[in-house]
């Protein structure tokens, strides 16, 4: 009996899947230096690292999106060669990529069903896709409304369509790049007991995170990248956040805290009676923000908190209410260039729709909101346009390959930070973040989180819209909680912890 | 990031690998042409390649900043004609050249403002819109000239086709200097960023504070003023006022400017490159006329290499991209 056992714990765990040696360039540039990497049957192994680390890359090599240069994948101990994500997805290796793809003018039950239409002989009808779609979805318990087009979604729900969409192909492993940056607390934990149920019956998955208490509570095994080499591959039991944080920098992690700050007690920027109609409408909403303080603004999804942001941005015309700015009180913008023109600088939640232009240079992209202060009579000033980008790219440290290289081309979390540094650039009086750190590494985020500290101890009066918990409790001076289109309350000092803002975030 | 360049970011297009592989194709093409006919390489036939492709070229210009700027307009090959008619009517009509220049420009601000407002404001799609105002300025360049070519008889409204030194014609000096002109526009200017930024991503030029419409009214009317223009430069040539001149420019156009490393999608392209797909298309022209190829080959090899470069171009980003 024992010894049965001895012989079982001795036979090799039948692997899944096994990477070997792989390696990646791009031109002169190694992105992936011989990385291995395994993964058991029911097996949850979280992947993380540094902004740039390589991290996408390799997610994309497995799952057949690029190619390896060198470098052995076998699936189900066969050795195989994906030539495209379609080769992927029949042997039973879904991705979920960080940049979602999907149609956007199709619906929710088309895009759940897309390449896998219910019928026959090449027929197939709405009813059938909506009745297939209808069926996963009540299968994992996941609810949306099936009619919808894809467009008009939320970017949280567009992501839970797409794994939807991998449920739905039947996959024995499932990767996913960054599945939680865009969800809140109760949707990330809602995926991950999804994905649990998955293990459970089998499934392996794969997924890059940049949050330590995911890893914590949802993976087997951690895997740590660093500038294209695995440095780790530990149970999370046997190792210490901080550790793993070492292991992704190549040295300790530094904390972000904010000391008390002198304020003027005069609101630069104040919100008046908002109100909108929608879903969620606000309700007489009004706060301010001092000059030199950062004001945090957090709730759950369809609090509110995205209206407030957009309607600052002039992007929600249904918001009405007043708004006192500079000394000067005005109706909510009508417009982006409105608001653009009063001094705010929005710096957008979705960094690839509304922020960045992706096939331009990063140079362009910082400048984009400056023009006419770097230009002398419509001509543009190189010079000096060069000098303010070269600082810029410096102070956010921006980790780019190529001097050409498009911001398409830059890891998300660089994206992220060309993003803040081409709004931080106007050197702004006013400026409202919407999800300000999304996508961006541990020992980055502490970084933009000091910036942007600099930016308000400079006297520009902030904003920032987060549903990050812990993000909302570090970096503002103080936190208003927003729930059901309703101020909840203001939690400031040694009240502001996580406990505090989500009980009020989600109580009714 | 030991391994991170830490080179500065530059300025420089990805474009580039494509305008250098397509200049040289361009050289290839002259190579080719003076090899199979002698009489391809002399500064006569130089000249007269710049004279064909003159009209050619001041459309592709303001196509070059529709299409980087997201848009398309097809109906600079009615907005051409217009002018063409327009000039001829005005300069028979006793009124002074430069006068009848501005009013020719003039209508072609009205078309160009016409487009952008159906563009921008309606939403009407560029395909549709443009589509639609070449019907009508095509149309009404027929009714002002009742269908039958015009002679000029005022002369001195010719004067662009006279030499302003050797051989070399006004209209091919005007062409070099638009050329310059909207190459620092594009480059150089506060608007050309804006178009830039505007075709490859509207949303966010929109957060940027930037005047989308506005911006691309502007390119609109800018594109058909050039194409009024370049009426005024074909009736030079001509002496004569035609609405049936210009039916090829607007595909054309849109060809040299593709072809010159441009996407249809918006956001890429650059005026050198238009400049080289415009000679490419002048000398494919002229050289098989040397070669007495008839005209229709011509039409054939001009899809070819439209469909190669660009087919070329796409493959050799895919494969990058792997
Ligand atoms: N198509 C490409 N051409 C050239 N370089 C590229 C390309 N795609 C990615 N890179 C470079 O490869 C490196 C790794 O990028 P990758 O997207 O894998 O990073 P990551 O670990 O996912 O980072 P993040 O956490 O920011 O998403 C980056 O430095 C990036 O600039
Ligand atoms: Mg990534």
């Amino acid at each position: 009996m024992d010894e049965a056992l001895a012989m079982q714990a001795a036979a090799p765990v039948r692997l899944l899947f096994e990477a070997q040696g792989l390696i990646k360039s791009y031109g002169p540039n190694r992105i992936l230096m011989d990385v291995d990497f395994t993964l058991a049957p029911g097996e949850s192994v979280a992947l993380i690292g540094e902004n740039g680390a390589g991290k996408s890359t390799f997610a994309k090599i497995i799952t057949g999106v690029i190619r390896p240069d060198e470098g052995k994948l076998a699936f189900d101990g066969r050795d195989v060669v994906f030539n495209a994500p379609r080769d992927a997805l029949a042997a039973g290796l879904a991705f979920i990529p960080q940049e979602l793809a999907y149609v956007p003018n199709l619906t929710v039950a088309e895009n759940i069903v897309l390449g896998q239409w219910p019928g026959r002989s090449g027929l197939t009808t709405p009813s059938a896709i909506r009745a297939r779609a209808g069926a996963v979805c009540q299968h994992y318990g996941i609810h949306f409304d099936l009619d919808s087009p894809m467009r008009l979604l939320k970017l949280a729900e567009r992501q839970l369509v797409e794994i939807v969409k991998a449920l739905l192909r039947d996959a024995r492993m499932i990767v996913l790049d960054e599945p939680t940056a865009a969800l809140n607390e109760q949707e990330s934990t809602a995926l991950f007991s999804i994905l649990k149920r998955l293990n459970g019956q089998g499934v392996g998955v794969l997924y890059i995170s940049h949050r330590m208490d995911e890893v914590y509570r949802f993976s087997d095994r951690v895997d740590v990248l660093r500038n294209g080499r695995r440095v780790a591959s530990v149970p999370p039991q046997r190792t210490t956040p901080s550790q793993l944080i070492a292991h992704m920098l190549g040295q300790e992690k530094e904390e972000f805290a904010r000391g008390d700050q002198p304020r003027s007690g005069v609101a630069a920027l104040a919100l008046r009676g908002w109100k909108s109609g929608g879903l969620p409408a606000l309700e007489d909403v009004s706060l301010d923000v001092q000059a030199g303080e950062i004001v945090g603004l957090y709730g759950v999804r369809g609090s509110g908190a995205d209206v407030i942001a957009e309607g600052l941005a002039g992007l929600n015309g249904d918001v009405v209410g007043e708004i006192e700015i500079g000394g000067k009180v005005r109706r909510t913008f009508g417009s982006p260039y409105e608001a653009r023109a009063a001094g705010i600088a929005y710096v957008p939640a979705e960094r690839k729709r509304d922020g960045l232009v992706l096939g331009l240079p990063i140079r362009r992209n910082i400048t984009l909101m400056m023009l006419r202060s770097l230009s002398r009579f419509g001509v543009m000033d190189g010079a000096a346009e060069r000098a303010l980008t070269d600082d810029l790219v410096r102070r956010f440290d921006v980790r780019y390959r190529g001097a050409d290289q498009p911001v398409e081309r830059l890891s998300g979390g660089n994206q992220q930070k060309v993003l803040l540094a081409s709004r931080i650039a106007t050197k702004p009086r006013y400026l409202v973040l919407h999800e300000p750190t999304r996508g961006v590494d541990v020992g980055a985020r502490v970084e933009i989180h000091r910036l942007l500290a600099g930016v308000a101890d400079d006297g520009c009066a902030t904003l920032m819209v987060t549903s990050d918990v812990e993000e909302a409790v570090t970096v503002p001076d103080r936190l208003i909680v927003i729930r059901d289109g309703r101020i909840a309350g203001e939690l400031a000092g040694a009240a502001m912890t996580q406990a505090n803002a989500i009980s009020l975030a989600t109580e009714s | 990031m030991s391994d991170t360049t830490m080179a500065r970011p530059t300025d420089r297009f990805r474009i580039d690998a494509q305008f250098f592989g397509l200049a040289a194709f361009y050289l290839a093409l002259v190579v080719i042409f003076s090899l199979a006919t002698p009489n391809f390489m002399s500064w006569s036939n130089g000249v007269n390649v710049l004279s064909n492709v003159t009209v050619l070229g001041i459309v592709a210009l303001g196509q070059t900043l529709a299409i980087v700027s997201g848009g398309f307009d097809l109906s600079v090959s009615g907005t051409l004609p217009l002018g063409a008619v327009a000039y001829v009517l005005l300069a028979n009509a006793a009124v002074p050249i430069p006068a009848a220049i501005v009013l020719v420009l003039a209508l072609g601000m009205v078309v160009g403002v016409v487009n952008g407002i159906l563009v921008n404001r309606i939403g009407i799609s560029p395909l549709i819109a443009t589509l639609g105002t070449l019907s009508v300025t095509g149309g009404l360049a027929l009714t002002l000239s009742r269908g039958v070519t015009i002679p000029m008889t005022n002369f001195d409204a010719g004067f662009l086709s006279e030499f302003a030194f050797g051989r070399v014609s006004w209209y091919v000096l005007v062409l070099v200097v638009l050329c310059i002109l909207v190459h620092v526009l594009m480059r150089y200017t506060i608007l050309g960023r804006m178009i830039y930024a505007v075709g490859g991503n509207a949303d966010a030029s929109r957060l940027a504070g930037i005047r989308v419409e506005a911006v691309s009214v502007t390119v609109y009317t800018v594109c058909a003023m050039l194409a009024a223009f370049a009426g005024v430069v074909v009736s030079s040539q001509l002496l004569v006022g035609s609405a049936n001149v210009g039916a090829n420019v607007a595909l054309n156009s849109v060809a040299a400017v593709i072809l010159g490393g441009a996407s249809l999608l918006g956001g890429v392209g650059t005026i050198g490159g238009t400049l080289v797909g415009v000679l490419i298309l002048g000398t494919i022209a002229n050289g098989m006329a040397l070669m007495m190829v008839p005209s229709f080959y011509q039409q054939m090899a001009n899809g070819a290499i439209l469909l190669l470069a660009v087919g070329l171009g796409r493959l050799r980003e895919k494969r990058a991209g792997r």
